[in-house]
C-alpha cells in the first residue's frame, strides 16, 4: 500500500515532467530549432561547468525558501500566497540592519538574518490573525500584502535608502555578506542554510509531537478540535513560521546573491514556491528537488537561448505545465473510479473485517 | 377506498446487508398511513426506492394500479409523488417564493411572472391551509413553517402521494398541532400520506392505518383503531428479553461525572437539552436510549469539552468543570468514541499508527522531552501491539485508516480511547455499522472498561445494545429525560413509550 | 484637482476590475471560487492585444480576449468540475500557466525588445445627446463602449439573477447543488456555463487592459487586479450592484492614486500606489464576513450513485 502510493506521488510528476517536455519539444521544433540541440545546451548551461552547478545553486535557493514556506503553511491548511511578500519584508529588513545600523560583520550577518526571519513572520501573522479572528479569506489578504510589500521596496530604492541616481538601495557591505563555500564558485552558505531549514522543517513536520498535531490540523480540523488540539493557535503558528522561512529567504539572497534592493527583486519567488510545494506533495524535501529541478530549467535556459537560439519563455512554459499537468495528474489519480481501476490492476485487496 | 400505490415484494439489497426484504405496502387514496419502525428498520431505504434515489433489487411498485419504473426523484415528482424529506431541500438564502418555483420546467418564458405564480401558490395554500410568508427569505422562518413550503412544493408540483419522513422530529408541539390540521385538509381533498415516525402518540392520534417495519421486513400492517400504544411497542420492538450476555452492576461506586440542571439550546426540541440530571457512577455503564435527534449529539459534545452549555453544571470526579475544551477534558481522562468517527475521531489521510498515538505524542513512552523527538520505533511496537490486542484487521499498521473497514475503524478509536485507562468513557453510536462480530468486541471492552473502575455513559439508537449492555437506562426525548430504569430485567414496554414519548 | 477629470478616471480604471469581478460573481453563484482570474486575465489582455494589433479593430480585440479567456478556463473548470481538483490549487495553476503562456506568445511574436509594441486603442463613442448633459454628460455618455458594455452587464446580471427562470435556478447550485439536483436542475452542465462565462467575462477585462485602457501589452499588465476583483465580490456582498460599487471604490482609489502622484512630487509615488491594496484590505477587513456568498461556495459536487 504505501510502497503503491509513493509511487504514484512520484509517477505523476515524473510522467508531467515528461510530457511538459515532449510538448516543449514540439513548440521548439514549431519555431524552427532542434529539440535535441536544445536539450543539450539545457543540460550544458545547467550541469556543464562547476560554474553552471554553481549558479544553478544559487537560483535553486530562493526557490527553495519560498517553496518550503508554501509547503508548511498548506500542512496546516492554512493558504499563505504572501510568500512573496513575507520574502521581500526579510530582505527589507536586512537592508535596513546592514546598511544603516553602521555594524558590520559576521555578526551583522547573524543579525540580519534574525530580522529577516522575524520581518517575515510578522507579515506573515497579519493574515493569521485576520483569519482566526474575523474568518478573512487569507489569500486575499496575504496577495494584496504582496503588493504593499513589493510597492514599499519600490518605495525604498527610489528614494528612503536610494544610493546615487541609479534606483537601487546600498549594497550590503562585503563584510556581512554570505560567504562563498569554495573561492571562485558562486555559491555562498546561502544553500547550506536553505538545506538545513528544509531539513528542520522535515524533521519538525515529521518527528515532533507539535508537528505530528499541525499536520494533523491540516487532513482533518474537526476531528483534531475533537482530539483536544488548538487549531486556532496551529493555524497562526503556521502563519507566523511560513512567514519566517520566507523572510529568512529574503535575507539570504540579499546577503548571498543580490546585496541590493533594485527593481525586478524577487519577482514570481512567492507564486513558484506555491507551484513547487503542490508538485513535491507538501513533501519538504521533495520540495528542495523539485526547486532545484526548476533552477535547472531556468539557469539552462539562458544557454539554450544562446547556443540554440531557442527563446527562454519555452522553458516558462514547460514550468507552467509541469504544473498544470502535475496537479491535474494527481486530482485525477484520487478520482474513485480511477482508484477502483488500479485497486484491480494491481490485484490488490481489502483488508477482510 | 380504492388504492393509489402498491409495492410488491421489495427487497433492496447492499452487497451482502438487506436493507429491505420482501416489504409489501399497500395505500390507499385519502388515507394517513404511517410507517412505523425504529432506526435501522428499513423505512428510509424504502422511501428511497419509492422517490427514485435507489432501485430495488427486486420488487415491483404500482401507481394506481398501474406498473412504474421509477428512475429518478424527477420521474417520481412527475408521477405525482413529493417528498418532504427530514432534512428540508431549501435554499435557505432564497425566499419562499423562490424555492417553490425553483426548477419548474412547466411555465413558458424567460421571465418569472411573479403575480401569475403568486397567485397560484396563494390559491393552493389557501386550499389546504398552509400559511406561509411568501416573501421572506428561509433563514428566517421557523421550522414548522419550512415544512409548510416543503408541503406547498410538493403539491406545487401536483403531488397525490405526499411522503413525510419524521416531519415532528423538529417541531414545537404547537408546530405539531398546525401540520396536523394540515394533514386533515389534504386528506378531505383526497391528497394520500406515508407518515413516519417513531412517536407514537402522534401516530396514533393522526393515522388510519400503520404498517410496522422491523429489520427491513414488514411486521404487520393494522388499523389505527385496532391498536393502542404499548400493542405498537411490542410490534416496534418486538422484542422478549433475551437475557444478556453480561452481569448487571447495581450498586455502582461514587459519581464520575454528574450533571445538574443543564440546558443547551433550550427551547430546540431536536438539537437541545432542557433541563437534564444525571450522573454516572465508576464502574458502571449508563445507556441512553432515544431515537437519534433528540439531544444526544448535544449531551455527549457537552461532557466531552466540545460544546459549551448554556446552564447547569457538570462535575466530573466531584469538581465542577468551569471551563470546556476538549484538551481539558481528555486532561482529567475522559475518553470519547465520537458518533461519527470520520467527521470527529479519525485523521482518515494518517496512518492507523498515528491514530493510535494521536493524543499521546507528547508522552515519554512515545518521544523524548515532552514532544521533541518521536520515538517513531516505540510508536510502532504499540501499534502493533495494538493491533494484536484489538484485533484490528489491516494489512499494515502504515496504512491509511480511512482505507479500514468501519470495523476496524472503531477498533482503533476504541484502542486509543481505552488504552489510556480512562475515568469516564462516552460511547457514542460505537457499533453502528459494525457486524455482529466487531459489536461483541466493542461490548466485551466496554464492560471490562467497567470491571476496572471506569465509568461508562453509551448512547446509542441501537436499543438491544442499550438492553444488552446497559446498568442503568434512562430515555431522553425531546432533550429532556423521561426517566430512569434499571438494567436488570428492564420494563422494556415503558421504556419503549418513554422513548416514543409518553 | 478637476473632479471631472477624477471621475472619469475613476469610470475608466472601475472598468477592467467591473468586468472581472461580474466574472468571478458569475462563478462563485454556481458554486466555484476561481482565483485563477489574474491568469486569465493575461491571457485575455494577451490575445485582445495580438487580434487588435493584426487586425487594427480594438472591437475584433475584445472578442479574441473572450475567446482566450474562456479556452482558459476550460482547463480550470475540466479539472474541478470533472476532476474534482481543489479550486484553490487550480486557480493558482492557472495563475502561474495563463501568464506563462502569454508572456511566450508575446515574445515569439514581437520579439524581446525594450519599446513595446502599439496596437490600436480603442476611441471613445459618445451617445448623441446624452453626451450634452452638462457634468453627467461626459463623464457616464462619452466612455469608451466597453464602459457601456460593463455597465449594461451589472443591469443585465442583476436582472437574470434576479428575475428570470434561468437566474434562479443558476443561483441554487451554487447554495444547494442537491436540492437543486433533485428539483431537476442539471447541476454539473451549470456549472461549466458558468465557467463559460466566467471566461469569457475575465478575457474581455484583459482585453480591456491592452486594448482600452493603454495599447500595450506587458507582462505586469493585470497588476494583481483578478485579487482585487475577487475582494470585490465578497465586498458587493455577491450581488451585481454591491460588485459594481465596489469596484467604483477600488477604481477611485486607482484613479486617486494616479492623480496624487503627479500633484504631489515630493512625496514617493509608491505610497500612493499603495493606496487600492489597502483599501481593499480594509474594506475586506471591515465587511468581509467569511459566512456569507452562496452556500456551496468551494465545495467540489460529486454526483451521488444510484
Amino acid at each position: 500500500m504505501k510502497i503503491k502510493k509513493n509511487l504514484m506521488s512520484v509517477l505523476v510528476p515524473l510522467a508531467s515532467v515528461l510530457l511538459a517536455f515532449v510538448i516543449g519539444a514540439i513548440i521548439i521544433s514549431a519555431l524552427g530549432g532542434s529539440p535535441t540541440q536544445a536539450v543539450a545546451y539545457l543540460f550544458q548551461g545547467a550541469f556543464g561547468t562547476p560554474n553552471n552547478l554553481a549558479s544553478t545553486l544559487v537560483k535553486a535557493t530562493p526557490l527553495i525558501f519560498t517553496g518550503l514556506c508554501a509547503c508548511f503553511a498548506y500542512r496546516c491548511g492554512v493558504f499563505n500566497l504572501g510568500g512573496e511578500g513575507q520574502f521581500i519584508m526579510g530582505s527589507i529588513a536586512t537592508c535596513w540592519v546592514s546598511t544603516t545600523w553602521g555594524i558590520e560583520g559576521a555578526g551583522a550577518t547573524v543579525l540580519c538574518l534574525l530580522f529577516g526571519a522575524l520581518a517575515g513572520g510578522i507579515w506573515g501573522a497579519i493574515p493569521g490573525i485576520l483569519k482566526i479572528t474575523r474568518g478573512l479569506n487569507e489569500m486575499i489578504v496575504s496577495i494584496m500584502l504582496n503588493y504593499v510589500a513589493t510597492l514599499f521596496m519600490g518605495l525604498l530604492y527610489t528614494s528612503l535608502l536610494r544610493e546615487g541616481n541609479v534606483p537601487q538601495t546600498a549594497a550590503v557591505p562585503d563584510a556581512t555578506q554570505l560567504q562563498r563555500i569554495v573561492p571562485g564558485l558562486r555559491v555562498t552558505w546561502g544553500i547550506v542554510i536553505a538545506l538545513a531549514v528544509a531539513a528542520v522543517v522535515q524533521y519538525f513536520l515529521f518527528s515532533t509531537s507539535k508537528g505530528f498535531q499541525l499536520r494533523a490540523v491540516g487532513l482533518n480540523m474537526t476531528a483534531s478540535r475533537f482530539n483536544g488540539f488548538d487549531v486556532k493557535k496551529y493555524i497562526l503558528f503556521s502563519f507566523v513560521i511560513s512567514g519566517a522561512i520566507a523572510g529568512l529567504g529574503g535575507s539570504v539572497e540579499l546577503l548571498g546573491t543580490q546585496y541590493r534592493l533594485i527593481s525586478g527583486y524577487a519577482v514570481g519567488y512567492g507564486f513558484d514556491g506555491v507551484a513547487m510545494a503542490l508538485i513535491a506533495q507538501l513533501n519538504p524535501l521533495a520540495t528542495v528537488v523539485v526547486a532545484y529541478f526548476f533552477a535547472v530549467l531556468r539557469t539552462g535556459a539562458n544557454t539554450m537561448q544562446a547556443g540554440a537560439g531557442v527563446p527562454t519563455s519555452v522553458i516558462d512554459i514547460i514550468q507552467a505545465l509541469v504544473i498544470v499537468l502535475a496537479v491535474a495528474g494527481f486530482a485525477l489519480v484520487k478520482l474513485p473510479q480511477i482508484r477502483q481501476w488500479l485497486t484491480n490492476r494491481t490485484g490488490n485487496k481489502k483488508e477482510g473485517k | 377506498m380504492e388504492e393509489i400505490l402498491r409495492m410488491e415484494h421489495i427487497t433492496k439489497q447492499f452487497g451482502s446487508v438487506y436493507a429491505n426484504r420482501d416489504i409489501n405496502l399497500e395505500v390507499r387514496r385519502g388515507e394517513v398511513h404511517t410507517l412505523l419502525g425504529e432506526n435501522g428498520a428499513g423505512k428510509s431505504t424504502l422511501m428511497n426506492v419509492l422517490f427514485g434515489l435507489y432501485q430495488p433489487t427486486s420488487g415491483k411498485i404500482y401507481l394506481n394500479g398501474v406498473p412504474v419504473k421509477i428512475t429518478s426523484p424527477a420521474e417520481a415528482v412527475k408521477k405525482g409523488i413529493g417528498m418532504v424529506h427530514q432534512h428540508f431541500m431549501l435554499v435557505e438564502a432564497m425566499t419562499v417564493f423562490e424555492n417553490i418555483i425553483l426548477g419548474d420546467q412547466r411555465t413558458k418564458g424567460i421571465f418569472i411572472d411573479k403575480d401569475a405564480r403568486r397567485k397560484e401558490i396563494l390559491e393552493l395554500a389557501d386550499r389546504y391551509g398552509l400559511e406561509v410568508e411568501l416573501d421572506k427569505p428561509i433563514t428566517d422562518i421557523a421550522v414548522g413553517a419550512q415544512q409548510r413550503v416543503e408541503i406547498l412544493k410538493a403539491l406545487y408540483r401536483g403531488a397525490e402521494l405526499l411522503v413525510l419522513d419524521e416531519p415532528t422530529a423538529a417541531l414545537t408541539d404547537i408546530e405539531v398541532e398546525g401540520l396536523f390540521a394540515i394533514i386533515e385538509k389534504l386528506k378531505s381533498e383526497n391528497k394520500s400520506i406515508i407518515f413516519i415516525s417513531h412517536k407514537m402518540r402522534e401516530v396514533l392520534k393522526i393515522s388510519d392505518r400503520i404498517t410496522v417495519l422491523r429489520a427491513g421486513q414488514t411486521v404487520c400492517t393494522v388499523a389505527c383503531s385496532d391498536t393502542d400504544g404499548a400493542g405498537l411497542a411490542n410490534l416496534m420492538m418486538g422484542r422478549e428479553l433475551t437475557p444478556s450476555h453480561y452481569e448487571k452492576i447495581e450498586h455502582p461506586g461514587d459519581p464520575v461525572m454528574a450533571l445538574t440542571n443543564l440546558s443547551y439550546q433550550k427551547t430546540f426540541k431536536h438539537s437541545g437539552l432542557n433541563d437534564v440530571t444525571m450522573q454516572v457512577g465508576r464502574g458502571e455503564i449508563v445507556g441512553i436510549a432515544g431515537v437519534d435527534g433528540n439531544g444526544q449529539s448535544q449531551l455527549a459534545q457537552i461532557v466531552t469539552g466540545v460544546l459549551t452549555p448554556d446552564e447547569g453544571e457538570v462535575d466530573l470526579k466531584g469538581s465542577k468543570i468551569a471551563r470546556f475544551t476538549p484538551n481539558g477534558f481528555i486532561l482529567e481522562n475522559v475518553s470519547h468514541i465520537p458518533e461519527d468517527r470520520n467527521k470527529m475521531g479519525l485523521i482518515g489521510n494518517m496512518s492507523v499508527q498515528d491514530n493510535l498515538v494521536l493524543k499521546s505524542t507528547e508522552q515519554p513512552q512515545f518521544s523524548d522531552g515532552h514532544g521533541f523527538h518521536l520515538k517513531k520505533k516505540a510508536i510502532h511496537s504499540y501499534a502493533l501491539a495494538m493491533q494484536e490486542k484489538y484485533d484490528i484487521r489491516c494489512e499494515s499498521v502504515e496504512q491509511e485508516a480511512r482505507n479500514l473497514s468501519g470495523g476496524n475503524q472503531q477498533k482503533v478509536i476504541l484502542a486509543r480511547e481505552l488504552e489510556g485507562k480512562p475515568d469516564l468513557l462516552v460511547a457514542v453510536h460505537p457499533t453502528r455499522g459494525l457486524d455482529i462480530g466487531a459489536t461483541r468486541y466493542v461490548h466485551d471492552a466496554m464492560i471490562e472498561a467497567r470491571g476496572r473502575g471506569c465509568g461508562v455513559l453509551l448512547i446509542s439508537a441501537d436499543f438491544d445494545e442499550v438492553l444488552e449492555i446497559s446498568d442503568r437506562i434512562i430515555v431522553m426525548f425531546e432533550g429532556q429525560i423521561m426517566g430512569v430504569y434499571s438494567g436488570k430485567n428492564p420494563p422494556i414496554q415503558e421504556i419503549s413509550l418513554a422513548m416514543a414519548g409518553k | 484637482m478637476d473632479i471631472g477629470e477624477l471621475i472619469l478616471s475613476t469610470v475608466r480604471m472601475a472598468t477592467p476590475i467591473l468586468l472581472v469581478a461580474l466574472a468571478e460573481l458569475y462563478s462563485e453563484r454556481a458554486g466555484l471560487v476561481n482565483i485563477g482570474l489574474d491568469g486569465i486575465m493575461s491571457f485575455g489582455a494577451l490575445s485582445g492585444f495580438m487580434v487588435c494589433f493584426i487586425t487594427g479593430s480594438p472591437i475584433l480585440g475584445i472578442v479574441a480576449g473572450a475567446c482566450g479567456g474562456i479556452l482558459v478556463n476550460m482547463i480550470y473548470a475540466y479539472c474541478t468540475i470533472s476532476l474534482c481538483a481543489e479550486q484553490i490549487v487550480y486557480g493558482m495553476a492557472i495563475n502561474i500557466f495563463a501568464p506563462a503562456v502569454a508572456s511566450f506568445i508575446y515574445r515569439i511574436y514581437f520579439g524581446v525588445s525594450s519599446t513595446l509594441a502599439q496596437g490600436t486603442l480603442m476611441k471613445t463613442a459618445a451617445v448623441p445627446v446624452l453626451k450634452d448633459i452638462p457634468f453627467l454628460g461626459k463623464l457616464l455618455f462619452d466612455q469608451t463602449p466597453m464602459v457601456y458594455f460593463a455597465y449594461l452587464m451589472v443591469i443585465f446580471t442583476a436582472v437574470f439573477f434576479n428575475k428570470t427562470k434561468k437566474g434562479l435556478n443558476y443561483k441554487a447550485v451554487g447554495e444547494y447543488p442537491k436540492a437543486a439536483e433533485t428539483l431537476g436542475i442539471n447541476v454539473v452542465r451549470q456549472k461549466y456555463v458558468a465557467c463559460i462565462i466566467c471566461g469569457a467575462l475575465a478575457g474581455i477585462g484583459g482585453a480591456y487592459l491592452t486594448t482600452c485602457y493603454v495599447n500595450t501589452y506587458s507582462d505586469g499588465v493585470v497588476a494583481g487586479r483578478g485579487f482585487i476583483a475577487l475582494s470585490a465580490v465578497i465586498f458587493g456582498r455577491w450581488s451585481s450592484g454591491g460588485v459594481l460599487l465596489a469596484c467604483l471604490l477600488f477604481g477611485f482609489c486607482d484613479a486617486l492614486q494616479l492623480r496624487l502622484q503627479i500633484l504631489s512630487t515630493s512625496t514617493p509615488y509608491q505610497l500612493f500606489q499603495m493606496i487600492p491594496y489597502v483599501c481593499t484590505l480594509v474594506a475586506l477587513a471591515m465587511f468581509g464576513i467569511k459566512k456569507a456568498g452562496p452556500k456551496a461556495n468551494g465545495k467540489p459536487y460529486l454526483r451521488e450513485e444510484r
